[in-house]
């Protein structure tokens, strides 16, 4: 039993922190342009896509695997620019709620390429670190779940450094404070938006070459994985990144303690906590309080 | 905002027009036809879809069209309706129409559940409350197998009855039609008239509609209740189209496509539903040879849908020539006004407000602090002090907006500290607002409607069924509108939405929105805001002509000096949240405290 929760607790952490990862790119693309792409699964799918052939071909060309990563990042970055320009801005000025369905419509078409470029199965995706199981105190934890947990901790870590300390990161968070009023000062929000996407669909593809050695890739292999990060950056307060990191590794430890029990709860736990949580604290645990001045 | 924008409210009261009748006949008639023109089984069943689809669309429009909240958790909704009378019809062999009032119960419990969990939420977090509901629900069905059978599915599931004989595929589609016929009918009974005004108005503004005595909870979960039921009934149709259904029969994509539907075919129009139902619907089976590449095309239709046709396909044409009876139909604006006196009753023998010892902290700062206040009725009363003197604050404290920290409030003999926004409407206590809340996508008239809500007595029942005494009540209170607009002399303006006309003007439907609720104490926050000295003194002319008209009375709030020393006949001041000075115009001018906390103190 004390084997199977440490071993649950690091899964649950592992899973957490890509979620988190991907959440962070809702919290961008929220406090920026106030719309989300729910098509970040797709995001992440093509991101293990890329990084499945360029491994492949890199690696017959005895290149560096790391080079394929970040190629692999920059195809999803390009996606994700993409993106914006077609079917974020022209519909972002609506007072509707067209962006979800924009955003939708694109995500099903990269469902469709996908089965067309690397067909319908799962596949194997090549590990960065050693398959075998290392063993403490008698709990087996795989090194790629580690490797991931590390990976994305150290991405976001070096993400909130880059919105506090950087240039670019400050003018972002001037335009999610007030456009209008960080255009005044020089800067373009249009290009701001443009890079939040950008970053947010990086911030998936990097998500997916991560999890795509434990999970296998495949086309449908987001679908799931961007509702529990959606629910990740909710619980955690979407304005917040801290929030998110936070909110993500709960529901990846909700999700491994609830299999501890019952694999029939899996689910089901995610979405229940979520709701009681959200019923609580209707702005997630770290999320800004909205109140109504007036 | 931009004249564009688009506008969703249906007209204030469309009453039963010929046309109407002639529009039912029509459908019911096209309905009947529809099977003996295409005569081909499979396009039958498509038709059945159609019907079943368009159903959950209507009740998510009822949501997202009118309430402004949105939900990706419809097919929670499909998935309990369509098991109820499945599992109820099969394990305990039960009479499909014993069980389709279960199914319309169950779904009604689910909509509470979700109102209920989405209460607060705002945004995004209600899309996340709508989506993990959808899923619990759909998970559920999934893994709790003794129950559902999970995948493996349920079989052998039968059409109803009807009169003694079993329906074949087309009574079956005639029973969905007519009923999806009858849903539309009470949607757009419901929704042009108080119900629609009352939901838009909520979406628009929460605070001001709850200043206006509307429980703004209790018709965010009815709005929740009926879009379940309606998503719900869809289910159960769904369900019964064929013999089997299994846990996979009710995937999130539904609910995408149902939210698709809705805003592709234009949210909050009459036939943007149907339109964007039909498109989903046929995609598909128009694309099937494409098989390969079909999910690409249908992404892409989407895409370019939403792009091209930005208020829908049906919002869009309404706006080009030969559409114009697309839009809503203009309310008629010729009836005899109504006689308007206010006749509000109030003790005369005590004062009407009394405050005491009241105080309002914000963390560490005392907004209103330990303040005295009382009110006498037949009298207007000036309220000042400098910004952030807490005179904005004291009046939400009054009015409900927010809850006291300290003192006690009496109004007319009661004790009312601590009671919410919409229950001081209905005490007799009316207020604007410092910056202008008015529901900016109706009318002037539909405006001045919704202030009428607490005195309006038909509800859901009989909006839906049209009675006479419905209908009548609709009348009398659009007549006293018209009255109190003469009143304002905004007659001209009516038809306006409000968002297009100057500030002053708004200001004055706000004004006469307030006095919609027939108020004892009428508080006017900043009312010259923004006004220039033309339009004060005509302001000036209007509130004097309230008090002659019956308001007991009112409090101005107010920076110009030149309207407070003009008007009001006792004047409190405030600074730092304490009170400082009170008494008449002269008094509080000769007064050196109030001097010193307007002009600062000369150093000694």
């Amino acid at each position: 039993m004390f084997e199977q929760i440490w071993q649950g607790i690091i899964s649950g952490l592992a899973q957490g922190s890509v979620y988190a990862l991907i959440a962070q790119g809702f919290f961008l693309t929220w406090v920026t342009t106030k719309s989300l792409n729910f098509g970040q699964g797709e995001f992440l799918m093509m991101g293990a896509m890329f990084g499945l052939s360029f491994f492949g071909y890199l690696g017959v060309a005895g290149l560096n695997p790391f080079l394929a990563g970040v190629l692999s990042i920059a195809a999803a970055v390009m996606l994700g620019l993409a993106l914006e320009r077609v079917a974020v801005r022209p519909v972002i000025h609506l007072a509707s709620f067209s962006w979800v369905l924009s955003t939708v419509a694109v995500s099903i078409m990269l469902k469709n390429v996908a089965v067309l470029a690397w067909g319908p199965a799962e596949m194997k995706f090549p590990a960065y670190v050693s398959e075998k199981m290392i063993h403490i105190s008698g709990a087996g934890i795989a090194p790629q779940e580690l490797f991931c947990l590390v990976v994305s901790v150290a991405t976001m870590l070096a993400f909130f450094l880059f919105l506090k300390r950087a240039r670019l990161g400050k003018a972002m968070m001037a335009v999610a404070n007030n456009a209008p009023a960080a255009s005044v000062v020089g800067i373009n929000p249009t290009y701001i938006m443009a890079l939040a996407y950008a970053l947010s669909s990086g911030l998936a593809g990097l998500g997916g070459i991560l999890i795509a050695p434990i999970t296998f890739a495949f086309a449908e292999m987001g679908a799931l994985i961007v509702i529990k990060a959606f629910a990740a950056a909710l619980a955690g307060g979407l304005d917040n990144p801290l929030g998110i990191l936070l909110g993500g590794l709960i529901i990846g430890l909700v999700e491994q303690g609830a299999t501890i029990i019952s694999s029939d709860i899996r689910d089901l736990s995610i979405f229940v906590f979520v709701l009681i949580l959200l019923a609580i604290r209707p702005t997630g645990l770290m999320g800004v309080k909205a109140i109504e001045k007036v | 905002m931009k004249k564009s924008e688009r506008r969703f409210s249906l007209p204030i009261f469309a009453d039963y027009t010929p046309f109407r009748f002639i529009g039912l006949a029509a459908a019911a008639v096209l309905i009947y036809l529809l099977p003996k023109i295409f005569a081909d089984p499979f396009f039958i069943l498509i038709l059945q879809t159609i019907g079943f689809t368009y159903m959950a669309v209507l009740g998510l429009d009822f949501l997202v069209g009118f309430t402004g909240q949105k939900s990706l958790g419809h097919h929670g909704f499909f998935a309990i309706g369509g098991y109820t009378t499945v599992l109820l019809t099969t394990k305990l062999g039960w009479d499909f129409w014993w069980a389709f009032p279960i199914a319309i119960v169950f779904s009604a419990i689910a909509g509470l559940i979700m109102a209920v969990t989405a209460f607060r939420a705002k945004g995004p977090y209600i899309v996340m409350v709508t989506i993990a509901f959808g899923f619990v629900i759909e998970v559920t069905a999934h893994r709790w197998v003794a129950l559902t059978h999970g995948p493996m599915g349920i079989f052998g599931i039968a059409k109803p009855y009807w009169f003694g004989s079993r329906l074949n595929a087309t009574g079956y589609f005639y029973l969905i039609a007519y009923a999806a016929l009858a849903l539309t009918m009470i949607t757009l009974n419901v929704l042009s008239s108080r119900v629609g005004r009352t939901l838009v108005a909520v979406r628009e503004s929460e605070v001001a509609a709850g200043s206006l005595g509307i429980n703004v909870y209790a018709w965010k979960t009815m709005a929740f209740v009926v879009s379940g039921i309606f998503a719900g009934i869809g289910g159960v149709f769904f369900a019964h189209q064929s013999s089997f259904i299994n846990s996979e029969s009710f995937p999130f994509s539904q609910s995408i496509m149902f939210l698709a539907a809705a805003i592709l075919g234009g949210s909050g129009t009459v036939f943007g539903p149907l339109v964007g139902t039909v498109l989903l619907v046929l995609l598909p089976h128009i694309f099937a040879g494409l098989y390969k590449y079909y999910l690409f095309i249908c992404g892409l239709i989407l895409l370019l849908g939403i792009i091209f046709f930005n208020k829908g396909i049906v919002g869009s044409l309404a706006n080009l020539k030969g559409f114009g009876w697309l839009n809503p139909k203009k309310p008629r604006l010729d009836m005899p006004a109504e006689k308007l006196t206010f006749d509000i009753s109030v003790p005369n023998d005590r004062p009407l407000l009394e405050v005491t010892n009241l105080s309002r902290y914000f963390g560490g700062i005392k907004a209103v602090d330990g303040v005295d206040y009382e009110l006498y009725p037949g009298c207007i009363y000036g309220l000042i002090g400098p910004n952030g003197s807490g005179k904005s604050t004291l009046v939400n404290v009054l009015s409900g907006v927010y809850q006291p920290t300290a003192g006690h409030v009496e109004f007319k003999g009661e004790i009312i500290s601590g009671t919410k926004s919409h229950e001081m409407a209905v005490k007799g206590i009316a207020r604007t607002f410092q910056t202008i809340r008015l529901f900016r996508h109706m009318t002037v008239l539909e405006n001045i409607m919704v202030g009428f809500h607490i005195h309006m007595r038909r509800g859901f029942l009989g909006h839906m069924l049209r009675t006479k005494a419905t209908v009548k009540e609709e009348e009398r209170f659009m007549r006293l509108a018209l009255a109190l607009l003469t009143r304002l002399g905004m007659t001209d303006k009516a038809d306006t939405l409000v968002e297009n006309l100057p500030y002053g003007h708004q200001r004055l439907v706000e004004i006469g929105r307030a006095l919609g609720t027939f108020p004892a104490l009428l508080f006017l926050d900043e009312p010259a805001a923004g006004m220039n000295s033309y339009e004060i003194r005509d302001l000036r002319e209007i509130i004097l002509d309230l008090k002659a008209a019956g308001i007991p009375a009112i409090v101005v709030i107010e920076h110009r000096m030149d309207l407070v020393m003009n008007l009001c006949e006792s004047i409190t001041v405030l600074d730092f949240g304490q009170k400082i000075g009170q008494g008449t115009p002269s008094e509080v001018q000769r007064d050196t405290k109030v001097c010193t906390a307007y002009l600062g103190q000369a150093e000694a």
